[in-house]
């Protein structure tokens, strides 16, 4: 079988200072900066991994969190392959609000059967003592909403970041065989139709 | 021809013809009338229009003219009848043209002797022509009862005889052209609405051109789907298709991510096209030279000394028009921000004495401590019926902790500049409770304070700041939306090549701009640069909307890397995102006064542009040059070598076909 590498596109979804920039720094740089700046607009990075035997290029989508860049923000929904909803265990109102991204997620990414589209739920910050938000409770949330896989993730010192990137990967390979996102490595040429003599009026 | 397989035929029309007689003087060939196809032909890359008179399918005998004098010509079976009704019948939506054949005589050549075939195919081949649309100088549509084109190539001695569509086809055809070009290089001519003019492709253009053919590229395609003027030409689908079948090849496609993502993108931001008119309803793209940027120094930061020489005893500033000269060829030193930038963010009157500025700081100050109380004063269990104000709070505490902390005066945990930003936040909401919190206000905030030390006045001096950049934050982000829209106005105007190139990469919305914009280049710049920049930027000079210019300037810089990379959506965005903290302020403030002068000394700016940087309200720029003792701030002119520009470009919709032309 010839190397494929596919182009999976996955994208962090959540309130804004629930660590949706520190878990993508983490797992694509291995650092954690505790006072790095809010996102301003849109951003992402690439990571390459392999998967079971399948080579894959992460591109990971960050987006400001805020209301009020809802408009700017949701054309960059489109095209993506998986979505990790993601919240704070010391923020509930983050938890809460999981629900809400979910539904601009599935609405403005134009998902056709979003019953079956993989999402990966992250609750972040578990190195933090003071919990506003139980592991049961997110757990049977995710069962209720579709039965994603949870992940408790601390960006800060790593804590299941990987894991739960590689769970998404796997994700999206097993519910989508489709081969339209693997990109043979060797690039081919697409020829267009050479037209024949075509005549519009005779 | 049709068998080299690079050779892909976009359009082909047959009953196209050739009227020697208008074009030759030989008395001889007056009535003949050479029947061939036009075709419009990719070889290879290159736009060729290829015109061959019909092969020898034709018996010189039954050649058939057209007389001028319809009175003196035997008759050929030219019926009204079942046969040229069908034709008219299955033609008559897009062969309007067609009527008035039936009002033309044709009559039989009288047939010439024996050698006459041999004759003929010479004869013929003579008619044949080729030629790059890229040498093609412009296209007259003319009308005489049908339809007829008149091309002219650059090269001035070479003379091509008129097509006439005689059997329909020309609209066709320069649809045809408008449409391949409509991203390119076909432009109608300003005075003349028959006429196209169609512009020198350079080598990045004929690139991205390529790019848009080669590439199995959707977004023309998609974007003629959309076209108004398009969908609504009746018999265009047709040809249309053509063009369809030569981009996308055999494989029906998906529609990539990027051009959904800018789809929609331009669903929100909405206008580019219109915002364009010059005159509503016609199309008007003149090519105006830009000329040469000039080159321009820049100066010391304004001193301390400086600062108290241009004050009155009673502490007016006096000659402030040469004061902001001066802090926007050079800045501030540190010392004086603290003062100056109460004058220049409007805090604090230029006329006003040293008296009023202290009763008004001690107005300013009750006032602020009352809006202070207002939210410190809230109980927890009003906090909890208030989910606006909660919300507020929780974002400002996450900002504050992720705001500038590697600075000095916000970094370590309990610095009591953090606590001062979050308290003028918190105050900011309760004066404006409407906007509250928006990301980004931090970054605004954040070097106000860091030069006032002081919390009335930092909290003043960004009220004041926040009334030039509400807009931006408000829920429609409109504010956001028409600077994207600028920017692309101003953009295309400067460097239409490069224009092009981020519009066939699904980037002429500029989204990748945002960050920029929005908190402007606080992010793109060290700390210090940014100080710089802003207290230039604040000075109103030497136009209005200088940040977009400034924006140009990085531009400028990038695009040559942006199109030599065939970068393409996704890695426009990053590598723009990623230009954080690598660029140089006094480059970038160098290249946008030069670019502010180069666009100043155009004539005829279309009104879009004057607008944007406030040439045609007030001469604030124009006191610049001539305050300084000489020219000699000019030191040298030269060509921009990256520039594609010096191009003015003036953009309207005509039949709501838009068109961007060049000439």
């Amino acid at each position: 079988m010839t190397t494929k590498t596919s182009l999976l596109k996955v994208i962090l979804l959540g309130d804004g200072g629930v660590g949706k920039s520190s878990i993508m720094n983490r797992y694509v740089t291995n650092k954690f900066d505790a006072h790095l700046f809010h996102t301003i607009g849109v951003e992402f990075l690439n990571k390459d991994l392999e998967v079971d035997g399948h080579q894959v290029t992460l591109q990971i989508w960050d987006t400001a969190g805020q209301e009020r860049f809802r408009s700017l923000r949701t054309p960059f929904y489109r095209g993506s392959d998986c979505c990790l909803l993601t919240f704070s265990v010391d923020d509930n109102q983050s938890f809460l609000n999981l629900g809400n991204w979910k539904k601009e997620f599935i609405y403005y990414a134009d998902v056709k059967e979003p019953e079956k589209f993989p999402f990966v739920v992250l609750g972040n910050k578990v190195d933090v003592t003071e919990r506003q938000v139980s592991t049961e409770e997110a757990q049977q949330w995710c069962q209720e909403n579709g039965d994603y896989p949870y992940y408790e993730t601390s960006a800060k010192d790593a804590t299941n970041v990987a894991v739960a990137f590689e769970e998404a990967v796997r994700r999206v390979l097993a519910m989508d065989e489709r081969t339209d996102h693997l990109i043979p490595t060797d690039t081919v040429k697409l020829h267009r139709k050479p037209r024949s003599a075509a005549t519009c009026c005779s | 021809m049709a068998s080299d397989p690079l050779v892909k035929i976009i359009y082909e029309h047959e009953g196209v013809f050739i009227h020697p007689s208008s074009d030759d003087d030989d008395g001889l060939e007056q009535d003949l009338l050479v029947s061939g196809s036009l075709r419009i032909l990719d070889k290879d890359g290159e736009i060729i229009v290829e015109y061959r008179p019909l092969e020898d399918t034709v018996d010189p005998s039954n050649m058939l003219c057209a007389g001028k004098d319809s009175s003196s010509v035997v008759e050929w079976a030219q019926c009204p009848g079942e046969r040229s009704h069908q034709l008219l019948e299955t033609q008559q939506s897009y062969e309007t043209e067609w009527d008035m054949i039936n009002a033309v005589s044709f009559r039989k050549r009288p047939c010439s002797n024996g050698e006459g075939s041999l004759n003929h195919s010479h004869e013929k081949s003579r008619w044949a022509f080729t030629f790059s649309v890229s040498d093609l100088r412009s296209i007259t549509l003319k009308e005489e009862g049908w339809c007829f084109l008149v091309f002219k190539l650059k090269e001035p001695s070479a003379s091509l005889p008129a097509l006439h569509f005689h059997q329909g086809g020309s609209r066709e055809f320069l649809d045809m052209i408008e449409i391949i070009f409509v991203y390119v290089y076909v432009c109608r001519a300003s005075d003349d609405a028959t006429c196209f003019l169609v512009s020198t492709p350079n080598k990045a253009l004929s690139q991205s051109f390529e790019n848009l053919l080669d590439d199995n590229n959707y977004s023309l395609v998609n974007k003629l789907k959309k076209d108004p003027y398009v969908t609504t030409l009746g018999g265009f689908s047709k040809v249309t298709n053509y063009l369809f079948d030569a981009l996308r090849g055999t494989e029906e496609q998906q529609r990539r991510p990027p051009e959904e993502v800018a789809d929609l993108l331009g669903e929100v931001i909405p206008g580019l096209e219109i915002n364009q008119q010059e005159e509503p309803g016609f199309e008007v793209i003149t090519r105006i030279d830009l000329g040469t940027r000039p080159q321009v120094t820049r100066r010391e930061p304004l001193s301390a000394e400086d600062w108290t020489q241009h004050q009155d005893p009673e502490g007016r500033m006096i000659n402030v028009s040469h004061l902001k000269q001066v802090i926007f060829k050079g800045g501030l030193c540190h010392a004086v921000r603290k003062e100056a930038w109460k004058f220049l963010l409007g805090y604090f009157p230029w006329d006003s004495t040293l008296e009023e500025r202290k009763a008004l700081q001690r107005t300013k100050t009750d006032e602020y401590f009352r809006m202070k109380l207002q939210w410190k004063s809230v109980s927890e269990e009003q906090e909890r019926r208030n989910s606006r104000l909660r919300d507020y709070k929780s974002l400002i505490e996450k900002d504050v902790n992720r705001t500038d902390r590697t600075n000095r005066f916000y970094e370590g945990i309990d610095n009591p500049g953090l606590v001062l930003l979050h308290d003028i936040l918190m105050t900011y909401c309760m004066f404006d409770f409407d906007l509250g919190y928006v990301q980004g206000m931090s970054d605004l905030l954040s070097p106000i304070l860091y030069v006032m030390e002081n919390e009335v006045d930092a909290f003043w001096c960004f009220v004041s700041y926040m009334d030039q950049m509400h807009q931006n934050f408000e829920e429609q982000m409109q504010g956001m939306k028409t600077q994207l829209v600028q920017l692309s106005t101003l953009l295309r105007l400067l460097d239409l090549a490069f224009w092009n190139y981020l519009e066939s990469q699904d980037s002429g919305y500029l989204y990748f701009c945002f960050r920029w914009l929005l908190i402007r280049f606080k992010r793109e710049l060290s700390f210090q640069d940014v100080l710089r920049l802003w207290e230039v930027m604040w000075t109103d000079l030497p136009c209005q909307n200088f940040h977009l210019l400034v924006c140009c300037a990085i531009l400028d810089s990038e695009k040559q890397k942006i199109m030599e990379e065939n970068y393409g959506f996704n890695e426009i965005l990053k590598h723009i995102n990623e230009l954080s903290m690598k660029l140089d302020i006094e480059e970038i403030l160098h290249k946008a006064e030069g670019i502010c002068l180069q666009i100043k000394s155009c004539k005829d700016l279309p009104h879009s542009v004057s607008t944007i940087l406030g040439f045609n309200t007030e001469a604030s720029g124009s006191d610049l040059t001539d305050s300084e003792s000489s020219p000699a701030h000019i030191v040298s002119h030269r060509q921009d070598a990256c520039s594609n520009g010096h191009r003015h470009l003036t953009e309207t919709s005509h039949n709501g076909c838009k068109v961007a032309f060049i000439s």
